[in-house]
């Protein structure tokens, strides 16, 4: 039993990092209608830009750990940084093709997701070789019932948690959030509204991005090495989690990386090689007997 | 004599290489309801879509209170004062009534115009408030095009495009449906109005333009179309 609740706290953990990355793939796909496949790059620059910023914070770092105001002052910093990124990437490369069949956003996407890990990876204070992630949270760790929970695990729980809570609240309750609503289900009738929805679309891209940022944090504070390609499968299994939890629904895309972080520790523990496949055998499944994902409703495409 | 409110000069509209409206020339005074009629494809719905900035004119010009709308985009027209009642009504499905009034006034910032504007919307359609928090998508037919004529109700605007607001209702709904347009207009709205049935359109409108694959054919008072053989043979079935 304790072993189970173990794998429990590890699935969260896992799973909080692919749920805050579904979230981007889910609302920019809810909302534009098309699949950032570039967006898995934006949890790498989040883990990349912490990395430099806790570096160029450094001299406050005292025995190699940091203040907590000074994490959270670099946190803020990457996600902001990183949100902006987003909304540059969809005002260069999207924008343009908006009015485009479906397939030239994906082609595009694909060819931004390639220049995100290049470029970086030809400036030659990045470069390609992984680094070492710096301790944001302190390490302590606690045993309760058999099952050791670390101050890093309840903070990333907490955090991710706290960010879903904000982020469905806002989508919900406030007028931004029905204007995405609105812009989610008919844009020109939006439009006709008054609503500028270039201006919805570039919110959503730095929503998504700064989530994702937060998700690279999460996740190099779990597996401590950060490089230009990290945000590539990972990407593709927080994908897996939006589809699976119904894509275009921002409940589904939590529920999804929770199911995803959750099944592939469990996976993990049975066969390592099981653990990269669970994803996907869930996808299968899913496809087979609920097309449109757990949250989702099927909707006929209109073309 | 009353204010110009709309002018349209040599209006072009394409998509892609289809030329759908072609240098087509109307205008509206204030406090009128003007009517469009035409033939399916006629290119009606585009010409009030390019008023309203979903389209871009290919040239030509659109005056609105003396102010130039092709170079603006979709949602300020709206706040210059146009509301849009799209065809096939497009009401948020998965929003409900009363947040899609809401989303009717989203460019009005005081609290205190909205709460009036809500509850002149639900005066003028009590079936709304009955409504409100249910969701649009699972309204009647009927209920939608007031849900759609609620929400151009509350952005407030001085003129309201209204494209086909009798498609597939049945005949009491639709002299509901007029009725409550000649309403909003006695209270002071500027009426476009694109009809199918030009029956009805004429009886509503004081003048009317007829169009024809992209080019104004006929023009005139609706008295004395509703006379007119052309009309009569093509457009009332007589
Ligand atoms: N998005 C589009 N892309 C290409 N062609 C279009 C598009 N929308 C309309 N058209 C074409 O433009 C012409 C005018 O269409 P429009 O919808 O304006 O006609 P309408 O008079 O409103 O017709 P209806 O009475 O059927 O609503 C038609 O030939 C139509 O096929
Ligand atoms: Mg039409």
């Amino acid at each position: 039993m304790s072993t189970l609740m173990q794998f429990l706290v590890y699935g969260l953990q896992l799973g909080s990092v692919y749920a805050l990355l579904a979230i981007g793939y889910t609302m920019v796909y809810g909302i534009v209608g098309m699949i950032n496949f570039a967006h898995g790059d934006f949890l790498m620059i989040g883990a990349l830009s912490t990395f430099f910023l806790s570096q160029a914070f450094s001299s406050f770092a005292v025995n190699g750990t940091y203040s907590g105001l000074i994490v959270a002052l670099i946190i803020f910093v990457a996600m902001v940084g990183t949100g902006l990124i987003g909304v540059s990437v969809e005002a260069i490369a999207y924008k343009p093709l908006r009015n485009r069949p479906k397939m030239s956003a994906l082609i595009t996407a694909v060819g931004v997701s390639m220049f995100l890990e290049n470029f970086p990876r030809a400036l030659p204070f990045i470069g390609p070789s992984p680094r070492s992630f710096p301790m944001l949270f302190p390490a302590k760790r606690f045993q309760i019932q058999g099952v050791m929970i670390s101050t890093t695990q309840i903070i990333m729980i907490v955090l991710s948690l706290v960010f879903m809570f904000i982020l469905y609240n806002v989508v919900n309750r406030t007028k931004i959030g029905r204007q995405m609503r609105a812009c989610s289900m008919d844009k020109d009738a939006a439009q006709l509204m008054g609503i500028n929805i270039n201006r919805v679309i570039s919110i959503t891209f730095f929503v998504g991005a700064a989530l994702a940022a937060a998700s690279g944090i999460f996740y190099a504070s779990i597996y401590p090495q950060v490089d230009v390609y990290m945000g590539g499968w990972l990407g593709t299994k927080s994908f897996i989690a939006a589809v699976i939890g119904g894509i275009g629904d921002i409940r589904g895309a939590m529920l999804g990386g929770f199911i995803m972080g959750i099944t592939e520790i469990l996976a993990t523990s049975v066969n390592s090689n099981l653990g990269y496949a669970i994803g996907f055998v869930i996808l299968i499944l899913i496809l087979l007997f609920k097309p449109a994902g757990i949250m989702g409703k099927l909707t006929i495409d209109k073309v | 004599m009353s204010t110009r409110m709309l002018d349209v000069k040599d209006l072009a509209v394409s998509y892609g290489m289809i030329t759908a409206v072609k240098g087509v020339s109307f205008n509206l005074d204030e406090g009128e309801i003007v009517a469009l009629i035409g033939a399916n494809g006629a290119g009606k719905s585009t010409i009030l879509r390019t008023i309203s900035g979903l389209e871009k004119a290919k040239s030509g010009s659109i005056q609105f209170l003396g102010k130039e709308l092709t170079r603006l985009p979709a949602h300020k027209i709206v706040e210059a004062g146009i509301a849009h009642v799209p065809e096939g009504r497009r009401v948020f499905p998965r929003l409900t009534v009363k947040e899609n009034l809401m989303l009717g006034a989203n460019i009005v910032k005081e609290s205190s115009i909205i709460q009036q504007r809500l509850e002149r919307t639900y005066q003028t359609f009590p079936r709304l408030k009955e409504r409100q928090s249910q969701l649009a998508g699972t309204l009647s037919g009927g209920e939608q095009q007031m849900l759609a004529l609620g929400r151009a109700l509350m952005t407030g605007g001085k003129l309201m495009l209204l494209d086909e607001p009798s498609m597939g209702l049945a005949p009491i709904i639709v002299e509901d449906i007029f009725r409550i347009i000649k309403e909003i207009n006695e209270a002071g709205t500027s009426i476009l109005l694109i009809e199918q049935n030009a029956f009805l359109a004429l009886q509503t409108a004081s003048r009317a333009y007829v169009l024809e694959t992209g080019l104004i054919s006929i023009e005139g008072n609706s008295s004395d179309l509703l006379k007119d053989d052309r009309v009569r043979e093509s457009y009332l079935g007589a």
